[in-house]
């Protein structure tokens, strides 16, 4: 965007470059060089030999695994349904299901607590995923479904003519084009879920159900607010996802991008 | 011409392939709506076998309560400072990472970093930054400032911080949508505005500001619902304190509903989170369409 010719200025840009990067670092510094006082590394085996850090871990994964699936399967279909299919009523549907796009959170606990509470889900991994699951679908649906509309018609008219169903042209056709919205969908779903922590403090009370959003609650009861150990538990906690995003950044990116609706 | 081809194309009945989809959304989604809406008319505490009705006393409760008109101040604060300066960061650092500059992989992942990481995680480091203890008060003390950093303590000061996390978590999320865009702007465009004898900052905010315009608005919609839904910030950090300074709609209705039981207060305020995000929402998707 900016065209720079002369050696001063390109210093110069790389120098601003630098100074607005550097509030962005600070805070990981401050939680590297935190975790690292009084006992210094020892506080990261002293994290690590409570033996919670993987349990936190393993539920986070199942959480976000099963939304994952359940996000995936349903925007796909429906994104499908939405752009392809004649279905009566289309537009009511559609709107009714973006309202839910602006839904805060926080109104779903009351309503769910009591609910759940009456059908025994309450502290199951069911009684977070099934709501994380309701309050991502809509999102995901939109992308899908935009992302179907320039899948070309004169396709699924072949696909027909070919013999093939419905099932056949989704299965066939249109899931191997998606691809790229697909992966889009995942990383979003993702971060999304495995964030999440509203949902996760209020439905699971079992320490050995919760997920890595709460390890640092966890941590402040064991360690009686040993704000050292904390940090270590968030830098833990901190690095598989820094890790995975450096493997896949451009999916992150991608996925990021494809949040800006259309 | 092309919705002849598509009625033609698939005749079959397509309900089914939205169904699943739509029983999640009713069955959790506007399940819970419609549950607030009949809490919100009710003196309850979630135990008590009777459920006193209230009428509308929940709402005019709320439209004399203080805290409740605080957070929404707060919210209005808040959009304002994060969306502006959030968006300015992103969309400048979106041009420069955009020239030739060295290391640009570098500094677009630390920007990034900060969208993946969960504001749970980075909470008590952000509790720990900002007080005494903390990193920011070593810098002060090496420049001799006399600063103390105990901002979350004072009321006047706990919401810049807790901005200040929110630009710092999602500017990001700006860049990249900001450097998406830049990257559909015609080149030779650019190069008219250079050689008209158009400076960088000139051409940047006359010509590449307008054409991300699309960007901009998609970021004002997710900015207005993203900061009525604030809740993890605020409850993390602050919990909303000191003396509900940084109390949020979110924070007090988990307050009010989760922590004291008043269930009928909290889903009045409820109802009326979700009436600003809906009109907040449509607001922002007319103002879309009018630009097209």
């Amino acid at each position: 965007m900016f065209e720079i010719r002369s050696k001063k200025n390109k210093i110069l840009l790389q120098i601003v470059l630098l100074i607005m990067t550097i509030p962005y670092v600070i805070p990981l510094i401050q939680m590297f060089a935190g975790s690292l006082g009084g006992t210094g590394f020892k506080n990261y085996k002293a994290v690590w030999d409570t033996g919670v850090v993987p349990t936190y871990f393993r539920n986070s994964i199942i959480i976000s695994a099963g939304v994952i699936l359940l996000v995936y399967i349903f925007s796909m279909t429906a994104g499908f349904g939405f752009s392809k299919l004649h279905i009566f009523g289309k537009e009511v549907f559609f709107w009714m299901i973006l309202v839910a796009l602006t839904l805060p959170e926080v109104i779903l606990l009351t309503p769910l607590f009591v609910t759940f509470q009456k059908l025994n889900m309450y502290n199951t991994f069911w009684a977070v995923i099934l709501p994380i699951t309701a309050l991502q679908l809509p999102f995901m649906i939109l992308l899908a479904r935009n992302f179907d509309n320039g899948i070309p018609n004169q396709l699924m008219e072949a696909a027909r003519i070919d013999g093939a169903n419905v099932f056949q042209t989704f299965w066939y056709i249109v899931l191997p084009l998606t691809k790229p919205i697909a992966s889009s969908i995942v990383v979003l779903t993702l971060i999304n879920s495995w964030n999440s922590y509203l949902l996760p403090l209020l439905f699971l009370q079992d320490p050995h159900m919760q997920t890595v959003t709460l390890l640092p609650q966890y941590f402040q009861g064991e360690f009686s607010n040993d704000q050292t150990k904390i940090l270590a538990a968030a830098v833990m906690t901190a690095i598989p996802e820094i890790i995975i995003y450096l493997l896949m950044q451009k999916n992150f990116e991608k996925g990021m991008s494809a949040g800006a609706l259309k | 011409m092309k919705k002849k081809s598509k009625m033609k194309a698939i005749k079959m009945k397509g309900f089914p392939w939205i169904l699943p989809a739509f029983i999640f959304v009713l069955g959790i989604i506007y399940y819970s709506i419609f549950y607030t809406f009949d809490l919100s008319t009710l003196n309850w505490n979630g135990l008590d076998p009777i459920r006193e009705p209230a009428g509308l006393s929940n709402f005019t409760k709320m439209f004399k309560d203080p805290i409740f008109w605080k957070a929404i101040k707060n919210t209005v604060i808040y959009f304002v400072f994060t969306f502006v300066i959030q968006n300015f960061l992103g969309f400048v650092f979106a041009a420069i990472l955009h020239s030739k500059v060295k290391l640009g992989t570098i500094h677009k992942c630390l920007i990034f970093i900060p969208t993946i990481l969960a504001p749970a995680t980075m909470a008590p480091v952000f509790r720990l930054m900002f007080s005494p203890q903390g990193i920011l008060q070593k810098i002060f003390d090496f420049f001799h400032t006399g600063v103390t950093v105990d901002w979350l303590s004072k009321s006047n000061l706990a919401l810049f911080v807790l901005m200040f996390v929110a630009i710092w978590e999602f500017t990001g999320m700006s860049f990249i949508l900001y450097y998406a865009a830049m990257s559909q702007i015609d080149k030779e465009m650019l190069e008219a505005s250079h050689l008209d004898g158009a400076g960088n900052l000139r051409t940047l905010f006359s010509m590449v500001l307008p054409n991300c315009k699309g960007t901009t608005v998609s970021l004002l919609m997710l900015g207005i619902i993203g900061a009525l839904k604030t809740f993890d910030i605020p409850y993390l950090i602050t919990t909303g304190g000191p003396n509900h300074a940084t109390e949020f709609l979110g924070t007090y209705i988990y307050r009010q509903g989760i922590r004291q039981s008043h269930l009928g207060y909290a889903a009045a305020m409820s109802v009326i989170l979700l009436i600003l995000a809906i009109v907040g929402a449509i607001l922002t998707n007319r103002f879309n369409k009018e630009e097209k």
